[in-house]
């Protein structure tokens, strides 16, 4: 047995088919999509190496530049209005006493939810003729909005499901960081005279510093690589202008077989979401480990 | 040594392993795969011979799925059963998938990759079957259809499926797009059926008054206002319509084009159209019209099967008139031609071994023959692609259908659609700025200017 373990091969067997398998279907597609993003390959014809002009193609389209602003307006919403509402509802949530399972558990079940489900959900929400949104608003003698068929609402409506859809589960992590810090620190505050807000802002918010970290930075990724929520509600209409960049490598390579085009608009989203977490990671992200 | 001989082994026990599981799955002509299929179907035939046949399977890709198709699905369940109770050891494997994502996202997927179902539903013109074709990815079908003699018994619907004097699909029927409207919200209003322009806006201004929609309409997928789009300028242009598009002859940006693409605006301005239209599907149009809340649509022949008993639109029976688009007075091209596709149907792999290729001929020969022609019409309203004898055509009785049979017969002349002429790029334009000209975001001749700019730089590739 001694000897087993000091012959190379032993080690070299156990290591082999993971690093087969890893290469086989990560290593491999991701290098091959690099070089078949500077092709014009069709998937039916040979790839012909064409350079920079898919990139440069994006870049010169109308129509990426509303989905990177689409993509920006994720990111920003989930950011600036997302992040502070999942805080706030994690500490009502973490210093309600009685139900706060069923709460947890609710304000969960969305996440847990399909997207497809999601999106016919809202779709019924957002209903122009037969939704509830639009009951209330006739209630009140107003004109029924068509949510999803109206551009300059369109973005709005769908911001606000994803929204719903994610918030539950920001809130648990959060809730989880809460629940974690130890009773006698909160308790010792209170002895000496803090009121709820003074602890919640001085005491809880800077010990769970690093979770709230890791939430804008999952937002930030989440934002950059959102494509199913557009594609179940309106497939980036009315008219274009909900499209997200993923929604267009989506339909740009398997719609309409573009495959080089798409795989360039892919490294571009990579290399967004790079970019992006990068910076935050080095500004606003630093965070110090914390012992109690 | 012998430590490392055992390593040795181990390490190749796993490898294998790995690339066994790795491998393809070549196995559907082995002898267990299906038992009681071959006996079946071969006890009827010859029992003496039945220990010496094969079973095997052929992959079938169908997009009849779902209430509305299930008349198509009937006939190709017995067309299925024929097949195979003729070849023997043949057994079907059905997949059904619904007609955009076997279009747009499953059958390029397969085609890209090579491993297309052994018989398909597809599309004809450069932007689906001329490109499969031009890939050596579809059989060519000429040499079966002069051995089953069938050739000639084609109406002239080859033209988008042949390259090079070779055909690589068969149409399964064909349609025209006109206006189906409610006759009895037209007499209840006392309009006059919308069989002249005059009278065709009178209604449309009449019933928007009165709060009833004149034409519904589902514009999420812009395939569907494209419908009227594209009658709209084959009746504005003279001549070489769709197919000057591609060569350059034609532009979308010359006032022809511009000018449909402006009554379409105009229309949408007008409020003619579903409030919210772009934010509604296909469906959503045919279930408006059937609850009596819409006048008109304009859509495709094959809908006059949802109005009859037992389908979607039951409601409506009898109740349903249909129409070409009227001649539309300062349109400069022929204003009794009509848009008439034979555009769908099916395409078969390159890739067959001989009991495949069998089978593929006995399909052909079931399911294109005048009987399950005749079926298609009377059964679900699929205008023939095949020549059937006027007693045959006798038998129609659906009063929609012979309205459908007549408006193609009155007809002076036809065009398909451009979209399937243009490349996929050019018509993935015309969809994204008509829904801008619907929102109201962009003119008629931006919208033109914006496609020609695809168009010529696709024109530009080959």
């Amino acid at each position: 047995m001694k000897n087993t373990l000091k012959n190379p091969a032993v080690y070299l067997m156990f290591v082999l088919p993971t690093v087969i398998l890893y290469g086989l279907f990560f290593l491999y597609p991701m290098f091959s999509s690099v070089f078949y993003a500077f092709t014009d390959w069709d998937g039916l014809n040979p790839a012909k190496f064409i350079g920079f002009d898919n990139f440069t193609k994006a870049f010169s389209d109308d129509q990426f530049h509303v989905a990177i602003w689409n993509n920006m307006s994720f990111l920003l919403f989930s950011v600036i209005l997302q992040v502070p509402v999942i805080i706030v509802f994690a500490l009502l949530i973490s210093n309600v006493k009685k139900f706060q399972g069923f709460y947890k558990t609710t304000v969960f079940i969305p996440s847990i939810l399909s997207t497809s489900v999601i999106g016919i959900l809202w779709g019924f929400i957002y209903d122009p003729d037969i939704g509830p949104i639009a009951a209330f608003l006739k209630f009140f003698g107003v004109e029924p909005i068509y949510w999803l068929a109206e551009s300059k609402w369109a973005m709005k409506a769908i911001l606000i499901t994803n929204a719903w859809q994610w918030v539950g589960f920001y809130i648990i992590l959060i809730l989880a960081a809460i629940l974690a810090i130890p009773r006698d620190i909160d308790e010792a505050a209170a002895i000496d005279g803090a009121t709820a807000p003074q602890r919640a802002w001085y005491l809880t918010l800077p010990l769970i510093k690093p979770i709230i970290s890791v939430v804008v930075m999952l937002s930030i990724a989440g934002a950059m690589r959102v494509v199913d929520v557009v594609l179940v509600m309106t497939n980036g209409g009315p008219a274009g202008t909900t499209e997200v960049m993923g929604s267009i490598m989506v339909n740009k390579a398997i719609k309409y077989g573009e495959y080089g085009y798409g795989m360039s608009l892919a490294i571009i989203i990579f290399a967004f979401a790079l970019v992006l977490t990068a910076i935050y990671q080095l500004t606003f992200g630093r965070t110090e480990r914390i012992e109690y | 040594m012998k430590k490392n001989l055992k390593v040795a082994l181990t390490l190749l026990v796993a490898m294998s392993t790995v690339l066994a599981a790795c491998g393809k799955n070549n196995n559907a002509s082995s002898p267990e795969a299906s038992p009681n299929e071959s006996s079946s179907a071969t006890g009827s035939e010859s029992p003496g011979e039945s220990s010496n046949i094969e079973p095997f399977t052929v992959s079938l890709r169908h997009i009849q799925i779902g209430e509305p198709q299930k008349f198509r699905k009937a006939i190709l369940d017995d067309v299925v059963k024929k097949t195979e109770g003729e070849i023997p050891g043949l057994k079907f494997e059905l997949d059904g998938i619904e007609d955009a994502v076997n279009r747009f996202t499953k059958l390029p997927a397969e085609m890209a990759a090579g491993n297309p179902p052994k018989i398909f539903d597809m599309f004809g013109g450069n932007a689906d079957a001329l490109k499969y074709a031009k890939a050596g990815r579809l059989l060519d079908l000429t040499p079966i259809l002069d051995e089953l003699g069938i050739k000639d018994k084609f109406l002239n619907v080859f033209s988008q499926f042949t390259l090079d004097g070779k055909i690589y699909g068969l149409p399964i029927g064909g349609n025209m797009e006109g206006v189906f409207y409610n006759t009895e919200i037209f007499s209840a209003n006392g309009l006059n059926a919308p069989t002249t322009w005059d009278d065709l806006i009178k209604a449309a201004d009449s019933l928007k008054a009165k709060g009833i929609t004149p034409f519904a309409t589902g514009s999420q997928a812009g395939w569907v206002p494209n419908m009227l789009v594209n009658t709209l300028i084959g009746r504005n242009v003279a001549a070489n319509y769709p197919n000057g598009l591609t060569d350059g002859t034609l532009k979308w940006n010359s006032p022809e084009f511009v000018a449909a693409y402006a009554t379409y605006g105009d229309w949408v301005k007008k409020g003619y159209f579903t409030k919210g239209e772009l934010g509604k599907t296909y469906d959503d149009m045919l279930n408006e019209f059937a609850a009596g809340k819409a006048a008109m649509i304009f859509d495709g022949s094959w809908r006059s099967s949802a109005f009859k008993a037992g389908a979607v639109a039951a409601n409506l029976e009898g109740k349903v008139g249909f129409i070409a688009l009227p001649a539309i007075p300062d349109y400069k091209g022929d204003q009794t031609s009509i848009n008439a596709n034979y555009g769908n149907g099916y395409g078969f792999s390159s890739d067959l071994n001989d009991n495949e290729l069998k089978a593929v001929t006995a399909f052909i020969k079931n399911l294109y023959n005048d009987e399950m022609q005749l079926r298609g019409l009377l059964e679900d309203g699929v205008l023939p692609s095949m020549k059937l004898s006027d007693e045959a055509l006798a038998n129609v009785t659906d009063p929609l259908v012979k309205q459908v049979m007549e408006t193609m017969s009155k007809a002076s002349s036809s065009f398909v659609h451009f979209d399937s002429v243009v490349q996929k790029a050019v018509n993935s334009e015309t969809e994204l700025q008509l829904q801008k000209l619907i929102a109201n975001k962009a003119t008629a001749q931006q919208v033109g200017d914006a496609i020609q700019k695809v168009q010529d730089s696709e024109n530009a590739k080959k």
